[in-house]
C-alpha cells in the first residue's frame, strides 16, 4: 500500500483517474491518496498524473503491513 | 509513416495572452549569447507553449535570418526512428536546404543523426528547433540521441525544450558551462502585476485590487488557474463574493474552477466536451462521428472563441486539441462515469479513423476500447500494405498489445508474427507459429479448435504459399539447403497462376539456395524468373533489386560485360520509371565496382557520387554497405589503402547478413588490403581466427577467403600456396566460375615466376589473358603491381603482342596518381589527409563527410595525429605540421 499526500482538497471523483486510490481530505487542507500499486512503473505513472495536473506533491510513503492492520 | 503537419505547426501567439517581456528577453538573450539549449521546465498550465509562441513571433517580426522549426511531441513518439523523422521533417520545413532523408525502420539511428548534424552544419541559415511537450519522451535511445545532439550541436542550431518534467540530459554540466537558459515554474508564475494586467486588461474583468491580489495569492500565479478563474468570473455580478468564497476554500484550484466553468456551460456544449475528450486531436468530421451530431465544426470554433482551452493545430482551423490540463480533468470525470461509456466513444473514433484510412489511429482507439477483435481485423487488413512497403511500422507493437488468444485465432496474424520472429532472429519461435497457422487452416473445426477468425481475402487465400515461403526462408537462415529447395518448390506449386508476388519470392529463394551452393548459373536463371514475376506483380523496385544479386553471381562467372549491361539497363529503368528512387543508389554502387574492375575509375567514382546525390532514400537497407565497398575499391586502385580500410570499416558497420550468400566477406577484403600494405601479422591473425588452412575442404562460400589465404601464403613466402591454388582452380573451373579462375591464374603466374618457373608462369598468365581480354578486365592484373607489370612485359618479349596487353601496361602507370608517400615516417597517408583538412576551415563533421568516414573514426585519426605530434589541440597540430613541412 502506498500513501501519497498532495496539497489542497481533491474531489473524490478523481479516484478512478488515480488507479482507484481512495481520496481522503484532511483538516490540514491536504488530500491523502491511499491504494495499492503493482510495481514501480505504476507508481511513477501515478506520480506523473499528479504532476500533469499541476498538483503539489508533499510526500509519498510506503505503508508497511503492520501499520495497515492497525488502521 | 505519414508525417502529420499538425505536429510541426508553430502555434501563433494567442490573442488573449498577456505579453511577458521579461521572459521573452531572457529567452532571447540565451539565443543571442550562443547558448546551446533553452529549457522551459514547469508543470502543466504554466504558459510554456504560450511564452515560446510569443518569443518566436518576436524573432520573426525582427526579420532576422533565424528560422524556427517546431515539433509538438506525443506519447506515441517514443520510437527513435519516428522521433528523428519528425525532427528532420521539422528542420526541413524551416529550411528546405537541409537535405537528409527520412529513416526507414531499419535505419541506424546514430548514423542518421550524424548525417543530420553534418547537414545542419552545412546550411547557412540560423535555426531554432523547439521540442514541445518533451515530457512524453521516455525512450532511453531517444534521450541518448538528444545527448549526442547536444554534444555535437552545430553552432547554427539552438535547441529549445519545453517539458513538464526535467529531461534526462546532462543539465548540471550544461549549467556549469553556462550553455543553458532555464525558465522554471518560479519564473513562469504570473507576478502580481502580470496577474492584474491579465485579469483586468486582457480578460476585461472589473476587479478591485484586493480581488486581484486574492486570486493571485490563491492560484499562486499559476497561469491556468488564473485563466480558469477569469472564465468563471465572466458575466458575473457577485465578483467579490465569488473571489472570497474561492479564496477561502481548500479545494484544488482546478476542481473548484472547472466546476464553475462547466456549470455555466450549456448542457449540449458540456456533452460535446466530455464525448470528445477521448480524442488527441479534434476535427469537425471526427467530432461529428464521436458525438453523432453534425455541428461539431461550429462547436469547435465557438469553443476557441470562448477561450475554452481549445488550441488550433493548423492555419485553417481544420484540427484542434484541448489543453492538456483541461482534457485530463474531462477524461477523469468521464472515467468516473464508467468505462463502458468511454469504450463506446473510442469505438466510434476507431470507426471514423478506419473509414478515413488512418489505420494507426483506428487501431489505437480500438485498443483503447478493448475491442480486440476490431483491432485485430484492422491490423490484419494493413498487413498486405506493410509487406508491400516493407515497413512494419507499429504492427509489432500492435501485436504485442493484443491478447495472445486473439492472435492465435487468426492465422494471418500468426504467420505475420512468425515472420517478425524470423527477421528479428528468434529462429526457434518461427516453426511453432507456422505449424499453428497451418493447423488453423487445415484442421476441421472442433470444440477444441473452432474455425479461425481471419477475414477471407487474398491474404488468407495465399497463406499456404506464404507459410511455405517462410519455411524456405527459415531453412535458408539455418543453412538447410535441401529444405529450402523443397519448400520453395512447394510454394511455387501452391501459388495461384496470378500470385506473381508469391512466384517471385519462391524463385528468389530457389536462386538464393543455388547461390549458396555455388551453382551460380542456375542461381542467375532463378533470379531472372523471380525478376520477371516481380515485374508482373507490378513491383519494379524489387525486380530491379534482383540485378544486384544477379551481378554478384555473374562476376565470379567472369561475365563482366553482361553484368555492366544489366546494371545499365536497370539504372535506366530506375531513373525513368522510379524517378531515381530505390534501388537507384544501390545500382550505382553496384555498377561502380564492375567499372573499377574494367579500369574506368573515374566513371566508377562518378556513379558513387551520383548515388550519394540521390540521398539515403535511394539506398536499400540491405545493400547500403555496397557503396562503401565500391568506394574502397576506387581508393585502393588509387593507392590510398588506408582510406580503403576506413571505408571497409564503414561497410562492415552497415552490413547485414540477411538471406544473401556471404560470398565475399568484408573482413577478407580488409585482409587483402593488409597484405598489399605488408601488414602480414594482421592478415595472419585474421586467417588464424577464421581457422583457414591450405588443406581445408573447399566450398564456394569459402572460396574468397581461401584465395585470400593463398595471397597471404605467397606474401609470407610460406609453403602450400601453389597446392592450394591448384585445388581452387580445379573447383572454380568445374563450376565454370571463370572470373574466379582468372584471379587464381594470375596468382599462379606470380607464384611460379617467383620460384623462377617462367614456363609455368607464362602458361598461367596466357590463360588468364585469354579469358580476361574479351571481358575487358584491367584491375585483375594492375592491382598486382610491379611483379605483374614485369610478367606482362616479359610476355610481350615472348611474342604475346596485343593491344590489350599494351593497354594494361599503360594502366600500370596511370594508377600512379595516388598521393605520393609523405617522405616522413611520422604520419600515415590517411593521417596526412586528415591533417590537411584540419588546416582548413571545415568543422569536424564536415571533415568526416569529406573523407566518407564517421566522426568516431575521424576522432581516432585525430587522436593518433595529436599523439604523434605531441600536441593536444587542432591549432597546435596544424602549426606543428607546418613547421615539419608536412603540409
Amino acid at each position: 500500500m502506498h500513501e501519497i499526500r498532495i496539497r489542497g482538497h481533491l474531489d473524490e471523483r478523481w479516484s478512478e483517474w488515480f488507479d482507484g486510490f481512495t481520496l481522503v481530505q484532511g483538516s490540514d487542507g491536504n488530500t491523502t491518496l491511499t491504494g495499492p500499486v503493482i510495481d514501480q512503473a505504476a507508481l511513477h505513472g501515478l506520480l506523473r498524473r499528479i504532476g500533469d495536473l499541476g498538483l503539489t506533491l508533499i510526500s509519498v510513503n510506503l505503508l508497511d503491513e503492520k501499520e495497515q492492520s492497525c488502521q | 509513416m505519414p508525417v502529420l503537419a499538425t505536429k510541426l505547426y508553430i502555434p501563433p501567439p494567442r490573442a488573449q495572452a498577456i505579453a511577458r517581456p521579461r521572459l521573452v528577453t531572457r529567452t532571447d538573450e540565451g539565443l543571442r549569447s550562443g547558448k546551446r539549449l533553452t529549457l522551459v521546465s514547469a508543470p502543466a498550465g504554466f504558459g510554456k507553449s504560450t511564452l515560446l509562441s510569443e518569443w518566436i513571433a518576436e524573432i520573426q517580426s525582427r526579420q532576422t535570418s533565424i528560422r524556427v522549426a517546431w515539433l509538438s511531441l506525443e506519447a506515441h513518439d517514443n520510437d527513435p526512428v519516428r522521433f528523428l523523422n519528425y525532427v528532420i521533417s521539422a528542420l526541413r520545413t524551416a529550411d528546405p536546404e537541409i537535405r537528409v532523408d527520412l529513416l526507414t525502420p531499419q535505419s541506424a539511428v546514430d548514423v542518421a543523426l550524424a548525417a543530420l548534424v553534418n547537414e545542419v552544419n552545412r546550411v547557412s541559415s540560423e535555426l531554432v528547433l523547439v521540442l514541445d511537450d518533451f515530457q512524453f519522451i521516455e525512450e532511453p535511445s531517444i534521450q541518448e540521441a538528444m545527448v549526442f545532439l547536444l554534444e555535437h550541436l552545430p553552432s547554427n542550431l539552438h535547441l529549445v525544450i519545453s517539458s513538464r518534467s526535467d529531461p534526462l540530459l546532462p543539465l548540471a554540466r550544461l549549467r556549469a558551462r553556462g550553455e543553458i537558459t532555464e525558465l522554471r515554474a518560479a519564473d513562469l508564475r504570473f507576478t502580481p502585476d502580470e496577474a492584474s494586467a491579465f485579469l483586468t486588461q486582457t480578460m476585461g474583468l472589473a476587479l478591485s485590487s484586493a480581488d486581484v491580489a486574492a486570486l493571485e495569492d490563491r492560484t499562486e500565479g499559476w497561469v491556468a488557474g488564473l485563466q480558469l478563474a477569469a472564465l468563471s468570473l465572466q458575466n458575473r455580478t457577485d465578483v467579490t463574493d465569488f473571489v472570497a468564497a474561492f479564496a477561502g476554500s481548500n479545494r484544488f484550484v482546478v476542481d473548484y474552477l472547472m466546476e464553475e466553468v462547466l456549470n455555466r456551460t450549456p448542457l449540449h456544449v458540456r456533452d460535446f466536451l466530455f464525448q470528445t475528450a477521448i480524442l488527441d486531436r479534434l476535427s469537425g468530421p471526427l467530432c461529428d462521428a464521436v458525438t453523432r451530431k453534425s455541428d461539431s465544426e461550429a462547436m469547435l470554433e465557438s469553443l476557441e472563441r470562448a477561450n475554452l482551452f481549445v488550441i488550433p493545430l493548423d492555419d485553417h482551423r481544420g484540427w484542434f486539441r484541448y489543453h492538456h490540463l483541461f482534457v485530463d480533468v474531462l477524461r477523469a470525470r468521464l472515467l468516473a462515469d464508467g468505462p463502458e461509456h468511454v469504450a463506446a466513444l473510442h469505438r466510434l473514433a476507431s470507426e471514423w479513423f478506419e473509414k478515413s484510412g488512418d489505420s494507426e489511429d483506428a487501431v489505437r482507439h480500438a485498443l483503447e476500447a478493448q475491442d480486440f477483435p476490431r483491432a485485430a481485423r484492422i491490423i490484419e487488413a494493413t498487413i498486405p500494405l506493410v509487406r508491400k512497403s516493407r515497413q512494419d511500422w507499429g504492427v509489432l507493437n500492435w501485436l504485442a498489445a493484443l491478447p495472445e488468444e486473439t492472435i492465435a485465432r487468426r492465422p494471418v496474424l500468426v504467420v505475420f508474427s512468425a515472420w517478425s520472429s524470423l527477421v528479428s532472429g528468434d529462429i526457434a519461435a518461427v516453426e511453432p507459429q507456422l505449424a499453428h497457422a497451418e493447423l488453423l487452416l487445415t484442421a476441421p473445426p472442433s470444440e477444441d479448435l473452432p474455425a479461425h477468425d481471419s477475414e477471407p481475402g487474398p491474404e488468407l487465400a495465399a497463406l499456404p504459399v506464404t507459410i511455405a515461403l517462410y519455411r524456405a526462408s527459415l531453412a535458408l537462415a539455418t543453412g538447410d539447403l535441401p529444405k529450402v529447395e523443397e519448400q520453395a518448390a512447394l510454394a511455387l506449386a501452391l501459388a495461384q497462376p496470378v500470385d506473381y508476388l508469391g512466384q517471385g519470392a519462391a524463385a528468389g529463394l530457389l536462386g538464393l539456395e543455388r547461390w549458396a551452393s555455388g551453382e551460380l548459373e542456375n542461381g542467375v536463371r532463378a533470379f531472372g524468373e523471380s525478376a520477371a514475376s516481380l515485374r508482373r506483380a507490378g513491383n519494379l523496385t524489387d525486380a530491379l533489386t534482383t540485378t544486384l544479386v544477379i551481378a554478384d553471381m555473374l562476376v565470379p562467372l567472369g561475365r563482366l560485360r553482361e553484368t555492366q549491361a544489366a546494371y545499365e539497363l536497370a539504372l535506366r529503368e530506375a531513373s525513368d520509371q522510379l524517378n531515381g528512387g530505390l534501388p537507384a543508389a544501390d545500382l550505382h554502387s553496384g555498377i561502380s565496382e564492375v567499372l573499377s574492375e574494367r579500369g574506368e575509375l573515374e566513371v566508377a567514382e562518378e556513379h558513387l557520387l551520383a548515388a550519394e546525390k540521390l540521398g539515403e532514400a535511394a539506398f536499400s537497407h540491405e545493400h547500403r554497405y555496397r557503396w562503401f565497398v565500391s568506394m574502397a575499391r576506387v581508393r585502393q586502385a588509387h593507392g590510398q589503402s588506408d582510406a580503403a580500410l576506413d571505408l571497409l570499416a564503414e561497410a562492415e558497420k552497415r552490413y547485414r547478413r540477411g538471406f544473401f550468400a556471404e560470398a565475399r566477406p568484408i573482413d577478407a577484403m580488409k585482409a587483402r588490403i593488409w597484405i598489399t600494405q605488408n601488414r602480414l601479422a594482421e592478415a595472419r591473425a585474421w586467417a588464424d581466427q577464421q581457422s583457414l588452412t591450405s588443406r581445408d575442404k573447399l566450398s564456394y562460400l569459402s572460396e574468397y577467403a581461401h584465395i585470400t589465404l593463398a595471397r597471404l601464403l605467397l606474401a609470407e613466402r610460406a609453403p602450400g600456396a601453389i597446392g592450394l591454388l591448384d585445388r581452387l582452380l580445379e573447383a572454380a573451373e568445374a563450376s565454370r566460375r571463370s572470373g574466379v579462375a582468372n584471379e587464381i591464374l594470375v596468382l599462379q603466374a606470380l607464384a611460379y615466376s617467383r620460384q623462377g618457373d617462367d614456363a609455368h608462369a607464362r602458361e598461367a598468365l596466357n590463360q588468364a589473358l585469354e579469358h580476361a581480354e574479351p571481358e575487358g578486365y584491367v584491375r585483375l592484373f594492375v592491382d598486382e603491381g610491379a611483379p605483374m607489370e614485369k610478367l606482362l612485359r616479359a610476355a610481350i618479349v615472348k611474342g604475346r603482342q596485343s593491344d590489350y596487353v599494351h593497354a594494361l601496361l599503360q594502366a600500370f602507370s596511370q594508377g600512379e596518381d595516388a598521393t605520393p608517400a609523405t617522405g616522413t615516417e611520422l604520419v600515415s597517408d590517411r593521417e596526412l589527409q586528415v591533417l590537411k583538412l584540419l588546416a582548413s576551415e571545415l568543422t569536424g563533421p564536415e571533415i568526416a563527410r569529406e573523407l566518407f568516414i564517421s566522426l568516431n573514426t575521424l576522432r581516432t585519426h585525430t587522436r593518433h595525429i595529436f599523439e604523434k605530434l605531441g600536441v593536444n589541440s587542432r591549432i597546435a597540430a596544424v602549426q606543428h605540421a607546418r613547421t615539419l613541412g608536412l603540409i
